[in-house]
């Protein structure tokens, strides 16, 4: 019930709307509601008569238009939403839409993605609201649904219910016409009779009537408000092309002795609209899955989930209406919907697209799992700690929508040129059914169709979005979110690399190194009575004391009650060891810093923690960072792709030193401070290099913008926060050096389907003004040219085996 | 030969009637979700 009142929301006819007469009353809650389950009892149940016009006005209510925006930090009250556009086909669409939402007043900026079909519109909150702009975007033709929305998915679903029908309709209607065209291509002149060959035309006929008035709808829909508005874009062409050999065939059919000829065409035609919808629903279904890995994560959280009731019932309730505190229950299969901690169970869950894990991670009762991972194993309750915007989850997907709606340069260039390239086109036919006219003015009509379907400017306006959209959802799932997708393209041809911190090389625990004793003590003992008052410390050096006692083995001869913690300096406590005679023994030790165990400062090279008893100083231990397992393979690797790589730090210069050459770099530099690096940079980019910096994206900012590229580690920063162009979700540096491998194969790909685009346009129009290129050929070309171009970007979703770069 | 003035348009006939069987077919969903149908036998609820 609920859902067919909103379906009506986007149907209405919105010219009706008066922009200025908001009603008093709003509506409540837009609840998206899932198919079976009921919704929890104290949604309101927005009533079946409500009146459709009003439906839009329910997204100005605030608490709708949080669902698909977010706050921008452009300005106060300035609001960023995101929302799938229907209806748009090419790269002049975007152009048009962006040009009629940036000029209504209120809407700061737009960005429509080509590929992606999705827009970014920033707009002020106090002088306009949603259903005014989502109005806008449905007047210049097109319509506005908000992203992320159950709501979008379903019309998605309906979307593609209705391509398959129209192309199956045109696929068994040109079979069927292509059999009543056989006997006219090999009958000898005399083996039909008359009649006989009026029948076949008279059966072609009607089965081209599906084809022309129901397949061809969306072309002709396209192509007339197109007209209506004084643009041209890619179907008007094609609408074109089908209507003039439509009207010829029937001329033929009807009228054998007219202007137009005899000769019919429904063979031609339903084969090219044929091929035509095959090429466009195969594009559908492989953008879908080229912008797979983005829609996938985008849309991965669950309508619904089963909340723990108070008197002990689950109940399923909208994600939405999760608050913090509330208990819900995971099924194995779902997906959790909001950060929290097990509360009960244990499972195994697949956090792949947050962290770039790819192995299964098991999750005991009090252990945190994150919103958007997926329970595989069992059922488990949940205590929710974070919903909504405040997830993990929700900050990656605000990343990945904002890289999705920007365009690379490259495509920019493309939208430009569509509309040139489109006048040249018609005028091109016009020309070459001219020249033909005198001759033959059935055949001029054809060669004109014939130009009007072969040109393809969609090869072109998708060859650099398709590739872009299908390396960031191939680094999606390797646990690399890009920000700027034009980002991807300096990346390929950076050949700097520039660690930023040796914290980005280093793990965040740290390892034991040399162990210094009194005379007559045993290093071994000694750690053993550290480890015994460290177990009871949550302080880093506590615990990796803890645990190199833990790994080595040793067994606990020390025993330790209680300490007392002195925050910043150190723990004291006494412990106690049974001896082997029996007897006990306690001390008293002292474990910290060099004035609190009253110890000589002694000058090292690292870390240090001092151990002390009664009689004074008994061990000091050093601590040294601990290089992360895949750094010296990382930079190896780095470069054989021919990539320098060095080091910037503001550590001290021996212990990068020491990093360094632990990880295989030779160049390195310590004690630098923030304007050191960027003076750095900029003295390597004035050499003509370009550089990418990697960073912890939090206090480094400045350093990360001045590089060409950079890169920031995500893990535990907030994600909104890091200034960076990519942004490594896990732990694996390797990472760093699939994007840059991944950057240069799309940079590759791109300029094939570049070229190709060229070539196929510049080397069928010809043929096609000759008269050498029959329709159906002309469909079939067009139709496998922007196929080829999608394809040819959806290599780079496949993951290919480490190859090594030329 | 004569029959063929009757046979093509029954043809065309039915055409329509496959066309039918075909709206039927995509609009209750049949080509929709084509793994899960099989898989429901193994699933508890």
């Amino acid at each position: 019930m609920l859902q067919v009142t909103l379906w009506r929301l986007f149907d209405l006819d919105l010219h009706q709307v008066a922009s200025d007469a908001y009603p008093a009353h709003s509506l409540p809650m837009l609840s998206v509601g899932t198919d079976s389950p009921p919704l929890s009892s104290d949604v309101p149940t927005p009533g079946m008569a409500s009146p459709p016009d009003a439906a839009l006005w329910l997204l100005d209510d605030p608490q709708e238009w949080s669902a698909f925006s977010r706050p921008n930090s452009r300005a106060a009250d300035c609001w960023e939403s995101n929302v799938v556009i229907e209806g748009m086909h090419c790269a002049a669409c975007s152009l048009t839409i962006e040009d009629a939402l940036t000029r209504i007043p209120g809407v700061v900026s737009a960005q429509v993605g080509a590929a992606s079909h999705r827009a970014k519109i920033i707009w002020s909150a106090n002088e306009v609201k949603p259903s005014v702009w989502m109005q806008a975007v449905r007047a210049s033709g097109y319509r506005a649904v908000p992203a992320n929305d159950a709501f979008a998915s379903e019309r998605r679903k309906l979307e593609t219910r209705q391509a398959l029908w129209r192309w199956l309709v045109a696929g068994l209607c040109m079979m069927q016409v292509m059999m009543y065209a056989y006997p006219a291509y090999v009958a000898h002149p005399g083996d039909l009779t008359a009649e006989m060959e009026q029948l076949l035309r008279w059966a072609s006929w009607v089965l081209t009537l599906p084809v022309i008035f129901f397949s061809c709808g969306p072309f002709f829909r396209n192509a007339l408000r197109d007209i209506v508005q004084l643009r041209v874009s890619m179907d008007l062409p094609v609408a074109l092309g089908m209507v003039i050999t439509f009207a010829m065939s029937t001329a033929g059919t009807f009228e054998p002795g007219g202007v137009f000829g005899h000769e019919v065409y429904f063979d031609s035609l339903t084969m090219f609209v044929f091929f035509l919808l095959t090429g466009r629903w195969l594009e559908l279904r492989l953008r879908d899955r080229t912008a797979g890995a983005l829609e996938a994560l985008m849309n991965r959280l669950p309508d619904s989930v089963e909340r723990l009731r108070t008197d002990g019932v689950y109940e399923r309730v909208a994600v939405r209406r999760l608050l913090v505190g509330d208990a819900i229950r995971v099924q194995p299969g779902e997906t959790i919907a909001a950060d929290g901690v097990v509360l009960r169970g244990e499972t195994l869950v697949d956090e792949a697209l947050l962290t770039g894990e790819s192995r299964p991670l098991p999750r005991a009762v009090g252990s945190q799992v994150l919103s958007g991972s997926h329970n595989l194993s069992s059922t488990v309750e949940i205590r929710v700690e974070q919903v909504g915007e405040a997830t993990r989850f929700a900050q990656i997907v605000a990343l990945m929508e904002s890289a999705s709606a920007t365009k690379p340069q490259g495509a920019m260039l493309a939208d430009r040129l569509a509309k040139p390239f489109l006048i040249g086109v018609l005028l091109a036919a016009a020309g070459a059914c001219a020249w033909w006219w005198g001759r033959d003015p059935g055949h001029a009509l054809i060669v004109a169709v014939a130009v009007l379907i072969v040109t393809c400017p969609c090869a072109l306006s998708l060859a650099t979005p398709a590739a872009m959209l299908a390396a960031a959802g191939a680094m999606a799932r390797t646990g690399v979110m890009v920000r700027r997708l034009q980002a991807l393209e300096v990346l390929a041809s950076v050949d700097t690399l520039v660690f930023d911190k040796t914290g980005t090389l280093t793990r965040d625990a740290m390892v034991l190194g040399l162990v210094q004793v009194r005379p007559g003590c045993v290093p071994a003992e000694a750690l053993a009575m550290a480890a015994a008052l460290a177990r009871h410390s949550l302080h880093p050096v506590s615990r990796t004391l803890a645990a190199a006692h833990r790994d080595a083995g040793a067994s606990q001869v020390w025993n330790c009650e209680a300490v007392t913690e002195h925050a910043g300096q150190g723990v004291a406590g006494v412990a106690t060891s049974i001896q082997s005679g029996g007897a006990e023994e306690s001390r008293t030790f002292r474990l910290g810093s060099a004035i609190f165990c009253d110890v000589e400062q002694v000058a090292t090279s690292g870390a240090v923690v001092h151990l002390s008893d009664e009689a004074g100083w008994l061990a000091s231990f050093e601590l040294k960072e601990d290089i992360r397992e895949q750094a010296a393979e990382a930079v190896a690797s780095l470069q054989q792709l021919g990539v320098a790589v060095s080091i910037l730090s503001g550590d001290r210069s021996d212990s990068v030193a020491r990093i360094a050459g632990l990880a295989g770099i030779t160049q390195a530099r310590g004690g630098c401070t923030p304007d050191d690096k960027l003076t750095y940079i900029r003295g390597l980019q004035a050499q003509g290099r370009q550089v990418a910096m990697v960073g912890d994206g939090l206090n480094d900012g400045p350093v990360l913008a001045g590089a060409n590229v950079s890169f920031a580690f995500g893990q535990g920063a907030p994600l909104a926060h890091a200034k960076a162009d990519f942004v490594i979700l896990g732990e694996q540096l390797m990472s760093v050096v699939q994007a840059v491998a991944l950057s240069r194969r799309t940079l590759r790909i791109v300029r094939q389907n570049l070229w190709w685009a060229l070539l196929y346009n510049a080397a069928c129009v010809p043929l096609a003004v000759a008269g050498l290129l029959p329709a159906w050929l002309a469909g079939l070309g067009m139709a496998s040219s922007s196929l080829l171009v999608v394809l040819n970007a959806l290599r780079l979703a496949r993951p290919e085996k480490s190859k090594k770069e030329p | 030969m004569d029959i063929l003035y009757l046979l093509i348009p029954l043809s065309v006939v039915l055409v329509f009637f496959i066309l039918g069987g075909l709206w039927w077919a995509i609009h209750r969903g049949q080509f929709e979700d084509i793994e899960a149908e099989g898989e429901r036998i193994l699933k508890d609820s």
